[in-house]
């Protein structure tokens, strides 16, 4: 758009945002809306309105604003009131694309339940543990299967003078169930285990500002192993056997862990699992789905896509994570390193899967080398070429790749530690889906 | 949670014969093309000969379609735009004819005389050897015996409900598919599908004589069978009244119908064999016929 047509634009708004931006200012945003970002001018002037504070500019935010219990919440509510007890509540500093940022974070509830919250402009924030609150104007959003309470700039915190607000206690909703390893699932509340410990270390945590000793490792039976959390001291030994009678199931980024509380028992017992093998379990991809994560699992199946992110990467020498444009988002402006990596997306036929898979497997699988690549992309001009050049020679493979697995919003994702390309023999298979399918004719 | 949609491997026998959408409104709630065997379709895996290729978009904002053959007489419909970079530009550098894989959504298309046509939009499309394709026909050939046997066993069940699917081990997807799926379109013939799967051992093993027992001039392709109406296996009770008149005619010593003797009867009437099984499974459990013994069928 030129500048003729900006300015008539550009004299609308002046007059609408009656001096609440300078001239020079509305011009470059104007520019940045219609020329950079290509919106329609309708778009432009809603979005600057917006930025700037225009009267009329509420309108949207008139969207129905709803009370509700925590316990009606979906997840997906956009604008939101909710009055209860703030349970528990922690004030800290986090770090937001390279700037320091104030948060409150912690529990809220009412009569129907609970629920994590976070007020994202925290620094003139104070909540007082015990207290009733009106959380106006919050929205919601859905984690691990729970509701999660956010507040946006547009949000308020106030105090509700007067009002009572019940928590009850958390109820135990059933006796624990006897587990084998192997079948635990995320959120499944109270369970009893008997298995091996194969590990175990002390470490020192603080839990809400008091330093805490806790107990954790791998515990396994015949069936699968998992990472355990003992909060006392139960006096774990490896290689010991034991029955841990009332212990609960946390996940932490949808891999169920074990842990052993002030409710648990814990008593030695025979070992009946003879060799304990260390080895991966073989799941299908529906299962992984089902369990949410777990560890040194392993799966086969097609790889159907390759997501963006793959290829050749920069990452922050500092952190190690990957930067696009030489920006860190914690380190800002970095002198990045190259790297390899995939991220697969796994398909079996009952479920798909996303997998990243580090330089070394990506190397061995493609025979593309890191110092290849970037002769590639430095002939090409282009550092995307290296990634369309993998695809053809990866998409469709069979494979099996084991890893450690988590969950978050977007399903499943295994960090793979080994990868291999299944070879299929097709006559064998054929020949063996034939006599299944006469002999059932 | 939102995971990604699973990618089906079916014959496009299979797809192209389903009409019925569930119809979901974006992200949150995807749409699903429902066949007949029951399989909730968003996304498929499909591989065979790209037999032509069409821009029928401009050279700046191309417009793909596509043709590609997966078994003798099947083709899935493919429709590459601009949304679909890595496949819109892939698809501009293979020459016809080649052996392909794609991974993409399906879509359907309705006619104004009420037609359903399949397609499917590609996210990538990848240029295969003819090993991968055979691995591929086989994958297909297999899923499409499972979930046949799977509405075969869902078919033969008293009690007919997605609750009751789970109860008898059927996951939550599988068991809505196989309850929309006999909602919409009844029982499916499963001669087209043991067809499909005869021609796909064929293929991979062309040295080896399979042979399933199917009509040979039987095309496994829908857009030549109709199977609502020209088929004379139309509708399940039909089917029935034939096999007990059949059992009459047969039962001349007063021992039952002899298996095989029926079986031949039967499919000059137009019934498979497995159809038969299933239809005398059903006849058994109305207590209309018993089994004297294994080789024998009898009217009670």
């Amino acid at each position: 758009m030129n500048e003729e047509e900006l300015r008539l634009h550009f004299e609308e708004l002046k007059k609408e945002l009656e001096g609440k931006i300078d001239d020079a200012q509305l011009m470059r945003e104007l520019n940045t809306y219609l020329n950079e970002y290509r919106v329609t001018p309708e778009a432009a002037k809603r979005g600057i309105k917006r930025k700037y504070g225009a009267d009329d500019s509420s309108s949207f935010m008139s969207a129905d604003v709803l009370s509700k219990k925590i316990g009606d919440l979906k997840g997906t509510e956009l604008n939101v009131d909710i009055t209860a007890k703030a349970v528990y509540v922690d004030k800290k500093q986090i770090t937001v694309r390279g700037n320091p940022k104030t948060i409150v974070s912690g529990i809220l509830g009412d009569e129907t339940g609970t629920a994590p919250f976070t007020i994202w402009e925290g620094e003139n924030v104070e909540l007082e543990k015990g207290a009733v609150y009106v959380f106006k104007n919050s929205y919601t959003k859905l984690w691990n299967e729970r509701v999660q309470v956010n507040l946006g700039s547009r949000g308020r915190v106030e105090r509700a003078e007067g009002v009572r607000v019940d928590v009850p206690e958390r109820v135990v909703t059933s006796e624990p169930t006897e587990v084998k390893i192997g079948d635990i699932r995320e959120g499944m509340g109270d369970v009893t285990v008997t298995g091996r410990i194969m590990s175990v270390e002390e470490r020192s945590i603080t839990v809400r500002g008091e330093s805490k000793t806790v107990y954790s490792g791998i515990i396994a039976d015949d069936s699968g192993k998992i990472q355990f959390s003992a909060w006392n001291d139960f006096g774990l030994k490896e290689g010991e056997t034991i029955c841990a009678k009332n212990s609960y199931i946390r996940a932490w980024k949808g891999i169920p862990q074990l842990n052993l509380g002030d409710k648990c028992e814990v008593s030695r017992v025979d070992d009946s699992f003879g060799e304990i093998s260390t080895a991966v379990s073989k799941k299908t991809i529906a299962d992984i789905v089902a369990m949410g994560g777990g560890l040194d699992l392993s799966v086969t199946g097609t790889v159907v896509d390759l997501r963006t992110g793959s290829g050749l990467i920069w990452r922050c020498p500092h952190c190690n994570r990957s930067v696009l444009n030489g920006e860190c988002t914690t380190h800002g402006r970095v002198e990045a390193v190259t790297d390899l990596r995939m991220k697969l997306i796994l398909d079996d036929g009952s479920g798909a899967i996303s997998a990243v898979v580090n330089r070394q497997d990506t190397e061995r699988l493609t025979g593309v080398t890191l110092a290849a690549a970037e002769g590639l992309a430095r002939a090409r001009g282009d550092s995307e070429i290296v990634a369309r050049e993998m695809a053809e020679l990866i998409i469709m493979r069979r494979m099996t790749l084991t890893g450690n697995v988590m969950s978050d919003d977007f399903g499943p994702m295994m960090i793979v530690s080994d990868a291999k390309i299944e070879e299929v023999d097709v006559t064998a298979e054929a020949e063996e889906l034939y006599s299944e399918v006469e002999a059932a004719l | 949670m939102n995971a990604r949609e699973m990618a089906w491997r079916l014959f496009s026998s299979e797809l192209n014969s389903a009409t019925y959408e569930i119809k979901g409104d974006g992200e949150k709630s995807p749409s699903y093309v429902v066949t007949k065997l029951g399989a909730m379709v968003n996304r498929v895996l499909v591989a065979g000969v790209l037999t032509e290729k069409e821009n029928v978009g401009t050279a700046d904002e191309p417009m793909w379609r596509g043709r590609i053959q997966d078994l003798a007489t099947g083709n899935f419909f493919i429709n590459v735009g601009r949304y679909q970079p890595e496949a819109a530009a892939a698809i501009a550098d293979i020459d016809t004819p080649a052996f392909v894989a794609v991974v993409g959504k399906v879509r359907t298309y309705t006619t104004d005389d009420g037609k359903v046509f399949v397609s499917i939009r590609p996210e990538r499309i990848v240029k295969i050897t003819e090993e991968i394709r055979a691995q591929w026909i086989l994958d297909a050939a297999r899923s499409t015996w499972i979930r046949l046997n799977n509405m075969k066993k869902a078919a033969s069940l008293k009690e007919f409900s997605q609750t009751a699917l789970v109860g008898k081990g059927f996951s939550e997807r599988d068991a809505k598919g196989i309850i929309t799926a006999l909602e919409q379109y009844d029982l499916p013939n499963s001669a087209v599908y043991l067809k499909s799967i005869q021609t796909a051992l064929r293929t991979i093993l062309p040295e080896k004589n399979i042979d399933l027992g199917l009509p040979e001039d039987m095309s496994d392709s829908p857009d030549e069978i109709d199977i609502e109406t020209g088929s004379a296996v139309g509708n399940s009770a039909d089917v029935e009244d034939i096999i007990l008149s059949l059992l009459e005619e047969l039962d001349v010593d007063g021992k039952g119908a002899p298996r095989d003797e029926l079986e031949r009867r039967a499919e000059s009437e137009g019934i498979s064999s497995m159809e038969l099984e299933e239809v005398s499974n059903t006849l058994m459990d109305k207590g209309l016929v018993y089994e004297p013994n294994l080789r024998y069928l009898k009217r009670i």
